[in-house]
């Protein structure tokens, strides 16, 4: 839900936008899939942090607008990598049968949870990748 | 493992990696791939491109999921994403050309940054 911006606002200033977007968050949409690209790493893991540092997005649209946009990204990406042929089908119904059902849980648990709990959460994650990828270098 | 047991591990797990990419708002291949590779077994390749179509259906669902409860704004976020796609493909070629070892540790530090900064914020919130 929008809110509707109240009217002692002055009108917005005309930027020049890029598919509607305001040049920062095409800066972050490009920069979050250039580092993803570059680092084999989801577009959520460097979008989220983007968004709520530099855009001073809430906690919880951040997810939300990540999410969403993890769509055509990995649209883009299923086409590339599908050309390859390196799927395996079967493990990929079973992942995506359980995955389609935590998803419903794991959205309606955002759409309810305190910015607080939330940036704990995401932060220990985020933590975890971390260390994860200077284990694996 | 045997067949019924390794079809009931992968739906497992993909629940878990579903819930963790809905509220985080992830796509949760950085949990699939190690998973798919020490697990199942799966070359790199082959577990990046299996995650990848997981990570589709699951970012649809859970956007739909928050779409109906008010969350965010998909229109933007699907723009955003495009975008995103965009810088994608530029970076993977990025990636061909540059020292991956060195980046993946720059950024692995980054996170950490951003993990902390999280952290304190959210004590400081109330």
């Amino acid at each position: 839900m929008r809110a509707t911006a109240p009217t002692s606002e002055p009108p917005p200033a005309r930027t020049r936008t890029v598919l509607g977007l305001e040049p920062r968050f095409v800066a972050i949409g490009v920069a979050g899939g250039i580092l993803s690209g570059l680092l084999g790493v989801g577009g959520g893991i460097v979008m989220v942090p983007l968004l709520v540092i530099w855009a001073a997005y809430a906690q919880r649209d951040a997810h939300a607008t990540s999410l969403g946009a993890i769509i055509p990204i990995s649209c883009a990406s299923v086409i590339t990598y599908g050309a390859a042929g390196e799927v395996h089908a079967g493990p990929a119904l079973a992942l995506a049968a359980g995955s389609i059902a935590g998803a419903r849980i794991g959205a309606g648990a955002l759409s309810r949870i305190e910015e607080r709990p939330l940036k704990i959460v995401f932060g220990l994650f985020l933590a975890a990748v971390a260390v994860l990828m200077l284990v694996r270098g | 493992m045997t067949g019924i047991a390794f079809v009931a591990a992968l739906v497992a797990f993909g629940v878990v990696t579903g819930a963790a990419s809905g509220l985080l708002g992830v796509g949760g291949g950085t949990l699939m791939v190690p998973f798919l590779t020490l697990a199942a077994g799966m070359s790199q390749h082959s577990a990046e491109a299996t995650s990848l179509l997981v990570v589709l259906p699951t970012a649809i669902v859970g956007s739909l999921v928050l779409r109906r409860r008010g969350v965010g704004d998909l229109g933007l976020a699907l723009r955003f994403g495009a975008l995103g796609a965009v810088g994608g493909i530029l970076g993977a070629l990025l990636a061909l050309a540059l020292p991956g070892h060195v980046l993946r540790i720059v950024f692995a530090c980054f996170l950490l940054l951003v993990s902390v900064r999280l952290v304190r914020d959210s004590l400081v919130l109330r």
